[in-house]
């Protein structure tokens, strides 16, 4: 086997944590470096459909990202996330809409909501706070159950936030789309909020606790014998996960101006879970890359979806392409990488193996 | 046995208060009269059992006899029926796993369970962590490094703990155990699927984690050979009850050892 060259110098507890600490800010560094470059390029050179795309591309990334927090690190599959999404979404929408609007799309708004307007960024922060409670409480029954059991909870969440928004017409104006929404979020912010999530996820991955979470992920029991508290980990990394996903759900109705509960559904539950198997759930490039492939491939699809030429042939409208596509694409990652694209790598470390392998693996260190 | 008995239950009380009595002596593991039915069988009954401090006390006996239930036991992982179990003066029943990791209580497992996707380094983090967390009192905590390098497994710190050799991960289940500055460290068959040479280098480590980490060890091993060299004192176990206890040369030869190891199992012993 390949015996991997070490530094073997006698290091000093001291030293040892700040090793550990710089290597992951070195690895946050790579990922925010490359989120923001490759956006900031966009909005310089990229017609406007392209960045409105890479916005809504940079918004799903902070959903994955905020579902790589929970589900990468403590290895249970969350599909309630996009029920957090709306939630920012929502919560966001109600406090910043002017009162104006309000008269319009929620009238009869009950806790006198309808005359209350603060400004973007309060309504942010309300929302994002309000998101992250609501995280706890479902948390703290949630780090009790298991596996599938945990997974089935994480389900019923999405239906009942749906089920709340929707019939709770006076509120959430139900299925019908509120809209008036100040957009006071451009792409800039979002990019902005894209790069903190990141750096958020790859520290925590790599903190002492996140280390800890993903012992307990592969073996509770012996994580437990090691004095790992695996309810108190697992519940922190849920909150912090459902505060990113809810401050996803913000950002996206500040720069759309108008949701529908039914966005924030299995629809987008599914796409964005995919996103995060193709790309590998446990590592945070891993967001990234799925989120990368899967925008990238489905716009490509969509453009098949609404009838090409080729040589001359044309070939007919086949909608429901992309969503056939996407399952394909799933089981092809899954029969051939089945920790996904990155299995679970970080960036620095598939540039570390590459290095490796090219042999200028000698001249560093 | 009675004078044990009556020593170790100076230390028993139930409401014993948290952190170390100044009377009681450190680093002592103190069984008392510990009992655990599974329906109506019991897998340990009545096991009175005074692991002194920095000893290197065996604890053998045929499959079954409640070797692995016992350690159990003393983890948190299962709660007793009835008896006692108190660690530095302070009682371990009723605590959960996690709080009698924190309280000094380093175990490995008789099927190694190390932590997959996760490094050498990381494996032994995870201890490491609870301890300079949590552990109050106990014995000096040595850094990962240097945990590393004393179990041999330096050079392999950023290799993924689950493709190491058999031998090896045996090994780094103990290091990361004693990444806990453990009062008491519980094996349970660490020597089981390693070759000769390997368990001869497991005799020598044993000896020096005990000098080195000042913690008592309590090791479970059906090698016999090994389990002559490495420990001072050695206790059978027969159907859940200590049959006896003492020097290694007495007990296996002692003729009711020898008749419960031909009686019960002795098929599957390597010796
Ligand atoms: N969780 C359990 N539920 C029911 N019975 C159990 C349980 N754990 C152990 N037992 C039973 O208790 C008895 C003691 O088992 P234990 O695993 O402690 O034996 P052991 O001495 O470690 O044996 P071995 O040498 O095979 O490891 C056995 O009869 C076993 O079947
Ligand atoms: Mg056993």
């Amino acid at each position: 086997m390949n015996t991997i060259s070490v530094a073997e110098g006698r290091r000093s507890p001291g030293l040892v944590l700040d090793a550990r600490l710089a290597g992951n800010a070195r690895g946050a560094l790579y990922l925010a470096v490359i989120a923001a470059a490759v956006g900031l390029l966009i909005m310089a050179f990229g017609s406007p459909f392209i960045v409105r795309l890479m916005a809504t591309a940079y918004i799903n990334l902070i959903v994955v990202v905020g579902l790589q927090i929970f589900m990468g690190n403590a290895n249970v599959v969350n599909i309630g996330h996009a029920g957090f999404m709306a939630l920012g979404a929502y919560f966001v929408a109600i406090f910043a809409t002017p009162v104006m609007m309000k008269a319009v799309v929620i009238p009869n708004a009950p806790f006198g909501m309808s005359g209350v307007e603060v400004g973007a960024l309060w309504a942010f922060l309300i929302s994002v706070a309000m998101t992250t409670l609501i995280g706890l409480i479902s948390g703290l029954v949630l780090v009790r159950l298991a596996g599938i059991a945990a997974t089935i909870l994480t389900i019923s969440i999405l239906v009942i936030v749906q089920g709340v928004l929707v019939t709770w017409t006076d509120l959430f104006r139900g299925a019908q789309a509120f809209f008036g929404i100040p957009k006071a979020v451009g792409p800039g912010l979002i990019i902005l909020a894209t790069v903190a999530a990141l750096v958020i996820a790859r520290m925590f991955k790599g903190s002492r606790a996140g280390v800890q979470l993903r012992a307990s992920a592969t073996d509770p029991l012996a994580a437990e014998a090691m004095g790992v508290d695996v309810k108190r980990l697992r519940l922190v990394a849920w909150v912090l996960g459902s505060a990113v996903v809810g401050c996803a759900g913000a950002l996206y109705a500040l720069y759309a101006g108008t949701i529908n509960a039914r966005a924030f559904y299995f629809h987008t539950a599914f796409l964005t879970l995919a996103m995060s198997i193709v790309g590998g759930m446990r590592s945070v490039t891993g967001a990234m890359v799925g989120v990368a492939l899967l925008t990238v491939l489905l716009e490509l699809i969509r453009i098949v979806e609404g009838g090409i030429t080729v040589f001359g042939i044309e070939f007919p409208d086949m909608l429901g392409l992309s969503g056939l596509m996407l399952g394909v694409i799933i089981v092809t990652v899954m029969c051939f990488r089945p920790d996904g694209f990155m299995g679970g790598h970080e960036i620095e470390e598939a540039i570390a193996a590459l290095r490796k392998r090219f042999g200028r693996g000698k001249d560093e260190s | 046995m009675t004078a044990m008995a009556l020593e170790a239950d100076l230390g028993v009380d139930e409401g014993a208060p948290k952190g170390p009595l100044p009377a009681a002596p450190a680093r002592c593991l103190d069984i008392v009269d510990l009992s655990k039915r599974f329906g109506g069988v019991y897998a340990v009954r009545g096991v009175t059992l005074r692991c002194g401090a920095g000893e290197i006390l065996g604890l053998i006996g045929p499959n079954g006899a409640g070797k692995s239930t016992l350690i159990n036991l003393i983890t948190g992982t299962l709660r007793p029926d009835t008896g006692a179990v108190t660690m530095d003066g302070r009682s371990l029943v009723g605590l959960t796993v996690p709080q009698c990791a924190r309280a000094g209580v380093g175990r490995t497992f008789q099927n190694i369970r190390l932590f997959a996707h996760l490094t050498v380094r990381q494996n032994v983090e995870v201890a490491h962590t609870t301890a300079s967390r949590h552990r109050v009192g106990g014995p000096e905590l040595h850094s990962i490094d240097d945990l590393l390098s004393r179990m041999g497994l330096a050079a392999l710190a950023e290799r993924m703990a689950t493709t190491l050799p058999y031998g090896l991960q045996r090994r780094l289940e103990i290091a990361r155990a004693l990444a806990l500055a453990p009062s008491y460290l519980l094996l349970d068959e660490p020597a089981a699927g390693m070759n000769d040479t390997e368990s001869e280098q497991l005799v020598d480590l044993i000896q020096k984690i005990r000098d080195d980490f000042g913690c008592g060890v309590l090791v479970i091993e059906h090698d016999l050979r090994f389990i002559r060299r490495v420990c001072e004192r050695v206790a059978v176990l027969h159907m859940g009850e200590i049959l006896t206890i003492g020097g290694p040369e007495d007990v296996l030869n002692d003729p009711r050892v020898i008749d419960v190891y031909i009686g019960g199992g002795d098929e599957e012993e390597p010796t």
